[in-house]
């Protein structure tokens, strides 16, 4: 029996400032979009708290585990060791969601960034000033830029695909 | 759960009726103790426990009811047990009975448990007071008659007593109800013997059970009552539990019966459309009877295997809309009761900590119940589910809440120590999926967690609930849509029903009551570390204020919008802004506060939101409409945007050209404001925009004049001109320009000019202010351009405006221009001749010349590096300061323009030669005019000294330093030639006796070289006798001829001289230990400089080097003339000395003459010299003539110690002639080098005195 297929509803960006980097949605109905946002927003509150737990006992675990379930969607989080915040949500069903898939995603959501950010043109006119500086990352999730986008939507079409294969690999038998 | 049933819902405990307790009210002071005692008893019973929904402690407590004494029960059937129809009649509740609100088709009715709970208790306890004799007028004479008497009267009111018990009993066990009967007694009766008997025979009588069923109390404290009703609960906890097992056994026998012979059950034949219940009904009673009386009995295993099944039955009947047909009464009970034994599941699985079994079960519940209703045509497209669908939320929220103030604690689904799990999970990935086996994958489902049944907190329950409760009212409006449309519609029975109330009014209240609950929740389940507000919790807040908006409560809504707008601005999530920025304002202009709605539109505009999403202008027009058609309510001032923690609606960015310029001279600027790209604000009728800047130049104003062409253009440049800070008071108006103050969409006016400023200062934009006037409005909105942020990209400046040409500004310090003095032409030049000599004060120059146009204040400052490398005391001085680190403020006083002035610095170096290293610094400061005029700036004003103006010039200098002259020693021993004084000789005793004979002297050989470059000029050279009690100086060459020395010197230049240094070793000299050197060279010497001319005069001084003496043991010294005439005689005298300090001597001396010999010998051939002790001297002595010319040697003497040392075994063995051969040192060649280690220079001496033994002393013969 496969794994059941896990269904990525909305992805998050959020910056160690908490200001929002890219919020990319999924899910079919597009009005529901603000919801995710909220979800994001919301969601910091709980990684923070984690965040602070796991500095507590020194852990340098980057997945944060469920953070929350609301309404059809369950909330994971993931913080990247230069503490920008990665959120999922991925949509509700009645069955266990094994941490290592969703890690998986993670770490592909986290390299997709990781790719976006290094593109040295992104800080191509901003004025240096230091390492602590975040308008490179920011800069990355604004509509100018659209590697990050594409990256983070071919996280999201691969899960989809994974779907579709899946359930149609089941109609056919 | 309020909307359920509370019997259904309550946790059930067993029931106790209590009876005879009678006075209801507290007695007052002074009372019957057994009044006291009664109402003690009253409270403290009812205090037992109290009914509630979450209760999972097992203590052994009472459900307790007040009863009357004479508490009658329910029958248990409707027909006497007499009569014949008994066998076939059924309980008044049950479906059978024609007469029971159930039938004939009904399920369980809260009644039934109200019956068990209120009606039949588990155990009966009875108060009742035990006849008591009055004991008052007792006489002893009366003894006999008295007691009789009272034997009879206490037998009579005792066998009523047990009359009455008699009676209750038989009323208890027609309900299997256990009695128990406490006698309340006074406590002097509790001591009479005859108490017992008395019990006893009551209880015979009364036919009460022999174990817990009588009890006696007397009236006691408040503890002591606690703990008899403890105890009593402990007794009658059995009985209790039996009495709910019993009724388990019977409807278990029941439902087996019945469903054995479920055809042949005999079903009373259908009348119309009374249906009577069908087996699934009558499953479902008996298992929830079943569950609830093992919930009475606190079984809650056994209770939750029997809610289960009864819920699992009522799914059948539901699931046949023929068993239950929907809509009807029946089905609405049994959906009540469906949803409170799914409560009772959850409930039950939470008190065993089984969460996610708990949040499984309920979200089945309500996924099955939201198919059903699909069927029944309630869906999700109607209020009703909605509706069901919030109560669902809500109770199970409820339930929650109420567990979590007492035992219930949520889980937590983060650990931080997680490692173990994830690395076997990274493991298993690896794996070929062909190698796992199931039992891995069921593994690996642990390492995961199924978010549907994560418990979390009740606040999110809550929050579902209100969502549903949102999304009825959406259903419940379309409905009504629907309606007003006169379309068919599905009218359900509820619709018209919900139509009489007020139902929107009703929702909205819920839906605010619940997000309330949730946001209190929220709040109290946020972690204690986020100050204030958190997240999650403001996102509820929206919500509340969304209910509030949509329930016209507009004051409310606003109050909490400006609350959550707070962190949303700060945090810059503009995605959540939006909406509320645009409901807010609805709510604005609802209340019809105009200057909110402003503020709120100007805040729209920052951050281009459009109130219409198709229209660009719609803010605009929208503020616009706002302006003109109101007035604000204060027309006197200005209205003030405050924006510090907005965003701004035009992007300002300043750019100066350059960042760092000099007093007076302009610099060029640039502010550029930006319109945001999505909203116009063209047509704001801004009247004029006015420019501050810091320091004191003066704010400028561009008052708004038409633009003489159609139209915004997208770029316009507006020339501000040169701005200088007013010269005179007279002069500091305003400056104003005039331009277009109107923006399209991402349109940009770029303001260009210049400023300069008088004095050093930072000069910076700090704030703009745009005004804004219609009607009676008048609008200031501040902007900082400080304040906000530089933007992610360079600044750009405008360069050209056909065609617009920018150029990026890459730079740090672009806001901002500091303006600095101008340099002081100061020129600084350092002089010396370097190297610098040890010993000298080596001068450095430092030469000052004023180039400048202005007078200024010289002050120089010098450092001395220090060093790690020695201690010496180098120091640096500047006329009469002197320190070994800083001359600070030598003060070069006041040079005017076009002159200079020196000033010398003298570098002492003492130590060892290596770099100095001197940091200098030169400062000038300008002599104002009016310092001099007015005297210096007050003391205490802190900007006086920031703002004199300075500068300073730095020099380090590098002085190498080299040692002038070099210096070598040499040291030579001579022998003492004296004799030896005598052990006992009393001149030894004298306190000025040099004892040199163990040593003798040391001579010194000094080398002085010179090595300074330049050369030097001696003027005087001495020894320094320093003399001590182991040596002396004697005497030394320089003292005889130092007009030798006296001379200049030039490098490579080498001078020796000779000191003679008496040395005495007395016993305390230890062997190899230095004697301190008796004294120094000094040599006072002058620099010769470049120009001929000398120096200062300097002194080094080179101490005699310390004195190591080397120790003979036995030496025979040799005297022998220099010189002889041939044929005259002389003396040859040999000393033998033993400076052995222990061992006492043998010696045998022979002289060996040979026929060769130029000598012809007279004196002692061969003989044996007494035994010489040490310290002890012997001399012999030969008369010589010499026979022959020349260089001739003197015959060979040879000279034997016979004592053997005991130790130098070679020796004995290697000597033939059995003796060691001693030393003969010819003493006019004596000169020994200094004993450098103890056992080796022995060694070494040893060696040499065997060559000098065949070595013999040469004479020189004349004729």
């Amino acid at each position: 029996m496969p794994p059941p297929a896990l269904r990525l509803n909305a992805v998050a960006f959020v910056s160690p400032h908490n200001h929002p980097i890219l919020i990319r949605t999924f899910a079919q109905p597009r009005a529901d979009e603000l919801k995710y946002h909220y979800i994001a927003h919301t969601s910091l509150d709980v990684v923070e708290e984690r965040i602070a737990a796991a500095n507590a006992a020194k852990s340098t675990e980057c997945y944060l585990s469920l953070l929350y379930t609301m309404e059809d969607v369950a909330v994971y989080g993931y913080v990247t060791p230069l503490r920008v915040k990665i959120i999922i949500a991925l949509a509700l069903t009645d069955t266990v969601v094994r941490d290592a898939d969703v890690i998986t995603i993670f770490r592909a959501l986290h390299t997709a960034y990781r790719l976006s950010v290094a593109n040295p043109f992104l800080k191509a006119n901003t004025p240096l000033e230091g390492v602590n500086d975040h308008t490179a990352m920011l800069n990355a999730g604004s509509a100018k830029w659209k590697g990050f986008r594409r990256r983070v939507d071919e996280v999201g079409r691969a899960l989809a695909g994974v779907t579709t294969s899946s359930s149609s690999s089941t109609q056919f038998h | 759960m309020n909307s359920y049933p509370p019997e259904l819902l309550a946790q059930l405990a067993p029931v106790m009726f209590v009876g005879g307790l009678e006075p209801p009210q507290p007695p007052g002071q002074g009372k019957d103790p057994f009044a006291v005692l009664s109402w003690r008893l009253r409270e403290s019973l009812l205090h037992q426990r109290k009914v509630a929904i979450w209760q999972p402690e097992r203590a052994r407590k009472f459900q307790v009811v007040i009863a009357d004494k004479d508490v009658r029960f329910p029958p248990r059937k409707l027909v006497p047990p007499d009569d014949p129809q008994y066998q076939n009649s059924h309980s008044p509740l049950s479906p059978l009975t024609p007469t029971s609100p159930l039938y004939p088709d009904g399920l369980i009715a809260p009644i039934w448990i109200r019956k068990h709970t209120t009606l039949i208790p588990s155990v009966l306890v009875v108060f009742m007071r035990i006849y008591e004799y009055p004991q008052a007028e007792r006489a002893p004479l009366e003894t006999e008659e008295i007691d009789q008497q009272r034997e009879t009267e206490e037998r009579r009111k005792d066998n009523e007593l047990c009359a009455e018990i008699a009676q209750r009993k038989r009323i208890a066990a027609e309900r299997g109800v256990k009695l128990t009967v406490v006698l309340l007694a006074s406590r002097k009766m509790l001591d009479e013997a005859v108490l017992d008997v008395r019990l006893t025979y009551i209880r015979r009588n009364s036919g009460l059970d022999p174990r817990a069923a009588l009890f006696v109390l007397s009236p006691v404290s408040q503890s002591e009552v606690g703990e008899f009703v403890h105890s009593l609960q402990e007794a009658l906890w059995e009985p209790a539990l039996e009495y709910y097992t019993n009724h388990s056994k019977r409807v278990r026998r029941k439902r087996n019966r019945h469903s054995q012979a479920v055809s042949a059950y005999s079903l009373p034949p259908l009348r119309g459309e009374v249906r009577p219940l069908r087996t699934e009904g009558w499953s479902v009673r008996y298992e929830y009877k079943l569950a609830c009386f093992a919930e009475f009995r606190g079984e809650d295993e056994v209770a939750l295997r029997h809610y289960q099944d009864a819920y699992a039955s009522l799914l059948v009947m539901f699931g046949s809309t023929a068993i239950l047909p929907p809509r009807t009464k029946r089905w609405a009970e049994a959906k009540v009761l469906a949803d409170c034994i799914n409560m009772k599941i959850c409930k039950l699985y939470l008190y065993n900590n089984e969460h996610s079994l708990a949040l499984s079960t309920h979200n089945n519940h309500m996924r099955k119940f939201a198919d059903f209703s699909r069927g029944w045509g309630i869906g999700e497209e109607t209020f009703e589910f909605w509706s069901w669908l919030a109560r669902q939320h809500r109770a199970f929220a409820e339930l929650l809440e109420q567990g979590t103030r007492s035992t219930l604690t949520i889980p937590t689904h983060f650990s931080t120590s997680p490692p173990a799990v994830a690395a076997a999970a990274a493991v298993a990935q690896t794996l070929d999926s062909s190698q796992r086996t199931i039992l891995e994958m069921e593994a690996m489902r642990m390492l995961g967690l199924n978010p549907t049944q994560a418990l979390q907190h009740p606040g999110f329950y809550y929050y579902m609930a209100a969502k549903c409760t949102e999304r009825r009212r959406e259903r419940f409006l379309s409905a009504l849509d629907a309606e007003a449309k006169e379309e068919p519609t599905t009218t359900s029975p509820g619709f018209t029903n919900e139509k009489k109330v007020d139902h929107l009014a009703l929702v909205l209240e819920t839906g605010s009551q619940l997000y309330t609950r949730s946001y209190e929740l929220f709040k109290a389940f946020s972690p204690s570390n986020t100050q204030g507000h958190s997240r999650l919790t403001l996102w509820i807040a929206y919500c509340i204020a969304q209910t509030y908006y949509e329930s016209g409560k507009f004051d409310m809504a606003v109050r909490f919008f400006e609350r959550i707008a707070k962190t949303y601005r700060r945090e810059k999530w503009g995605s959540l802004l939006q909406p509320l920025l645009t409901a807010w304002y609805s709510c604005a202009q609802q209340m019809g506060d105009m200057e909110l709605s402003v503020r709120l539109l100007f805040e729209m505009l920052g951050h281009g939101i459009r109130t219409q999403q198709d229209d660009a202008d719609s803010t605009q027009e929208d503020l616009s409409a706002v302006l003109k058609s109101s007035v604000p309510s204060i027309t006197e001032e200005p209205f003030v945007i405050d924006s510090s923690d907005l965003e701004p609606i035009l992007v300002s960015s300043t750019v100066f050209w350059r960042n760092d310029v000099i007093v007076g001279e302009a610099v060029a600027f640039q502010l550029s404001l930006t319109a945001r790209p999505t909203v116009s604000m063209a047509s704001l009728p801004f009247v004029s925009l006015s420019i501050h800047f810091s320091s004191d130049l003066p704010p400028v104003t561009i008052r708004h004049t038409p633009a003489v062409y159609e139209g915004t253009p997208s770029l316009q440049k507006i020339d501000l001109g040169y701005i200088a800070s007013p010269t005179s008071e007279a002069e500091s108006e305003d400056k104003e320009v005039e331009g277009s103050l109107r923006w399209r969409p991402d349109g940009r006016i770029v303001f260009s000019g210049s400023v300069s400023s008088d004095v050093p200062t930072i000069i910076k934009i700090t704030k703009l202010i745009l005004t804004l006037r219609e009607g009676s409005w008048q609008i200031q909105v501040p902007l900082f351009p400080s304040a906000t942020h530089a933007g992610p990209t360079y600044p750009k400046w405008l360069n050209k405006i056909e065609p617009w040409t920018f150029v990026p500004i890459r730079r740090e310090h672009y806001s901002t221009v500091t303006v600095r003095h101008r340099p002081h032409k100061v020129e600084v030049n350092i002089s010396h001749h370097a190297p610098a000599l040890i010993g000298e004060e080596f001068p450095i120059c430092v030469d000052v010349k004023n180039f400048d146009d202005r007078d200024m204040d010289i002050v120089v400052d010098a450092l001395l590096q220090p060093t790690e490398i020695d201690e010496a005391e180098n120091f640096i001085r500047i006329g009469d300061d002197r320190s070994t680190s800083l001359v600070k403020g030598a003060s070069l006083g006041v040079i005017a323009p076009g002159a200079s002035t020196s000033i010398t610095l003298h570098l002492a170096s003492a130590g060892a030669a290596y770099d100095r290293v001197i940091d200098i610094s030169v400062q000038s400061r300008v002599v104002a005019v009016d310092d001099v005029v007015s005297g210096l700036t007050p003391p205490g004003s802190p900007t006086a000294p920031s703002l004199a103006d300075r500068d300073e010039a730095l020099r380090t200098l590098v002085i190498p330093a080299v040692e002038p002259i070099r210096v070598e020693q040499q040291v030579l021993y001579n022998r003492s030639l004296r004799k030896q004084p005598g052990l006992a000789d009393l001149a030894t005793y004298s306190h000025e006796f040099w004892d040199d004979g163990d040593v003798g002297e040391a001579i010194v050989t000094t080398s002085i070289s010179c090595t300074a470059p330049s050369g030097i000029v001696v003027e005087a050279v001495k020894v320094v006798r320093e003399n001590n009690n182991q040596a002396h100086v004697i005497d030394s060459s320089t003292e005889q001829s130092e007009e030798d020395f006296l001379s200049e010197w030039l490098s490579g230049d080498e001078f020796c001289d000779r000191c003679r240094i008496g040395l005495a070793i007395g016993e305390d000299y230890i062997q190899g230990e230095d004697i301190a050197g008796p004294g120094m060279y000094e040599l006072s010497w002058r620099r010769i400089l470049p120009d001929g001319t000398y120096g200062p005069t300097a002194t080094s001084r080179f101490p005699l080097p310390p004195l190591r003496p080397p120790v003979d043991a036995l030496v025979a010294l040799l005297h022998a003339p220099p010189s002889g005439k041939l044929h005259v005689p002389f003396l040859l005298r040999l000393d033998i000395r033993n400076r052995h300090p222990s061992r006492a001597a043998n010696i045998v001396v022979h002289l060996e003459t040979d026929t060769t010999d130029s000598f012809v010998v007279a004196g002692l051939r061969s003989g044996r010299i007494p035994i010489l002790l040490p310290g002890a001297e012997e001399s012999l002595v030969w008369k010589l003539i010499p026979v022959e010319c020349g260089f001739v040697k003197v015959p060979h003497i040879r000279v034997l110690d016979r004592r053997r040392d005991p130790q130098d075994l070679a020796a004995i063995a290697g000597d033939s002639r059995g003796g060691e051969i001693v030393r003969i040192v010819d003493v006019r060649w004596d000169g020994r080098s200094g004993a450098e280690d103890g056992v080796q220079s022995d060694v070494v001496g040893r060696r040499r005195s065997v060559e000098e033994q065949t070595a013999q002393p040469l004479i020189l013969v004349l004729p």
